[in-house]
């Protein structure tokens, strides 16, 4: 069997002794699309920032190629939650994306062959035309492809990203999808969302988390995970295609 | 304005404006940018214990000075970095701490005090020529540390996180150039005292960051605009025969709330 991308093992986590993740365990293979789904505050955006080595874990442990995260952060693409950045910062789409660069060859300053691999990653992301504009004056749905191209910048092997479609309409949604899609042929991704559509364009395993993780290696969520993930029975339309999103109900009502 | 610069203390003073000015747009742009104003303010004020342990001691101002407000700017960013949520409770003890330390040291010394008013709403006119060579250093040396370390420095603003996972080293920078903020306020006090620091560090990268397409660029125009408000403030102030500081600082405020006043008739031409 192929060696895993990344490996979590009995992964424990708290902020202030306050439990947030107990006992995680799970594997991420090669090209795999993970949707990592949950309630708010149930420990999804901790649980990457474990994975990227951003966060110690109390007890267990991360390995990313067989080697701890901090030491193989240039195989990681990130893509964080749109409202960390700071608003009304004055800077323009083509000085974030070069923002991705840093540090890729141990120097604070950033040359020629920089500026080309920016250029590359906005023409991937079809946001070329918008190089100069200020990120600010975007919408939603170009900041994201924005900041998905500054992590394209290094080419990396896993592409995470936090809550993508948080301030992108649902037209915007579904393209933001099939993009995804695109870059999966080449690289793993891992995907937190609280948004269940991620599930049925794209997901080839499903990770549900709220302290402890329930781990689904096909792009459909059982009820089992909803109920413990949740806490309580969430109601959900079956859009069936490609991925039923709900079990088949019993009893044909 | 010109029959003025045959003064020399006239001269000095629009160097010594001009050189508040580099420093002031540089350092006040990276503090606005990531909302440190508060923390600004308290490391201006706790510098007031610097100028009460100089006179108690006999040492000279910039030491004391530059010793507390060094230590209160580490302390308060320690804090800042470490539990960002109350940090502003702790800067606000630190500053009345500080001011406190600087008066009970000033009532245990000695004599007549009448040169502390000095420090608190600044004496450009008065400022020597030793000290006008310090502030061009110290302009030179944060425009470099700028320069230098620039891309750095938009990451760390704009998005920390990012920054983190790519090896920019976060905490470092912060407290270098906190420490860079703390020696430039010392050196501002002389200009509009400690407590219409704040103002000068602010008013401009405020002004600027509106109309600014980059950080450098804002930097650039908080430079410019801090000058402009230096000289006018100076020469209102001459003819006048105002204080000098105050009336820079409400050269400052005006242009501030123009600046309010005109946004929505540009943000209305944009729409159009």
């Amino acid at each position: 069997m192929d060696e895993p991308v990344i490996s979590v093992k009995n992964l424990y986590f708290s902020y202030n002794s306050v439990p947030v993740l107990e006992n995680v365990t799970f594997d991420v293979a090669d090209r795999e699309f993970l949707a990592i789904i949950g309630p708010n505050g149930g420990g999804k955006s901790t649980l990457i920032k474990l994975m990227l080595g951003l966060l110690k874990p109390d007890a267990g442990q991360v390995r990313v190629f067989n080697k701890p995260p901090a030491k193989v952060s240039y195989c990681f693409g990130y893509v964080p939650q749109d409202v960390l950045v700071n608003k009304g910062f004055p800077i323009s789409v083509f000085e974030v994306v070069l923002m991705g660069r840093l540090r890729h060859h141990r120097r604070a300053r950033i040359g020629g062959s920089d500026r080309e691999a920016a250029a590359r990653a906005l023409e991937i992301m079809g946001m070329r035309k918008y190089e100069n504009h200020k990120i600010d004056d975007l919408s939603g749905g170009q900041r994201e492809r924005v900041f998905i191209a500054r992590a394209l910048t290094i080419d990396p092997d896993i592409l995470v990203l936090d809550e993508p479609t948080a301030s992108v309409d649902t037209g915007g949604r579904a393209e933001l999808y099939n993009l995804l899609k695109d870059l999966n042929r080449t690289r793993t991704i891992v995907v937190v969302s609280h948004d269940l559509m991620v599930m049925y364009s794209n997901a080839t395993a499903v990770a549900c988390v709220n302290r402890q993780l329930y781990y689904h290696d096909k792009g459909e969520i059982t009820q089992d995970m909803l109920d413990l993930g949740y806490q309580c029975p969430v109601e959900l339309i079956a859009h069936g295609q490609p991925h039923r999103v709900l079990k088949v109900h019993e009893d044909g009502s | 304005m010109i029959e003025a610069l045959q003064f020399e203390f006239m001269r000095n003073a629009l160097f010594a404006g001009l050189f508040a000015s580099l420093i002031c747009g540089v350092t006040g742009s990276f503090v606005v940018v990531n909302r440190m104003v508060f923390l600004a303010g308290g490391i201006a004020h706790a510098a007031y214990g610097g100028i009460g342990l100089a006179l108690f001691l006999g040492i000279p101002y910039i030491i004391g000075t530059m010793g507390f407000s060094l230590a209160a700017a580490l302390l308060m960013t320690a804090v800042t970095l470490r539990a960002a949520q109350r940090s502003d409770t702790f800067i606000g003890v630190l500053w009345a701490t500080g001011m406190a330390i600087g008066i009970i040291l000033t009532d245990l010394t000695p004599g007549y005090h009448a040169d502390l008013m000095s420090y608190l709403f600044g004496s450009i006119l008065a400022v020597p020529a030793a000290d006008i060579l310090w502030m061009l250093g110290m302009g030179a040396a944060a425009l470099a540390l700028t320069l230098y370390f620039y891309r750095d420095l938009i990451a760390i603003s704009y998005d920390v996180e990012f920054a983190k996972l790519r090896g920019v080293p976060v905490r470092a920078l912060y407290f270098v150039f906190m420490a860079l903020v703390a020696v430039s306020i010392v050196f501002i006090i002389r200009v509009v005292g400690l407590i219409l620091v704040i103002a000068l560090l602010s008013i401009p990268p405020y002004i600027a960051e509106k109309y600014a397409g980059s950080l450098g660029m804002m930097m650039a125009v908080a430079v410019l605009l801090s000058a402009v408000f230096n000289i006018a403030g100076l020469w209102i102030a001459f003819i006048f025969d105002l204080t000098s500081g105050a009336s820079i600082i409400l050269v400052a405020a005006a242009g501030f709330f123009i600046s309010l006043a005109v946004d929505p008739l540009i943000s209305k031409r944009r729409r159009q």
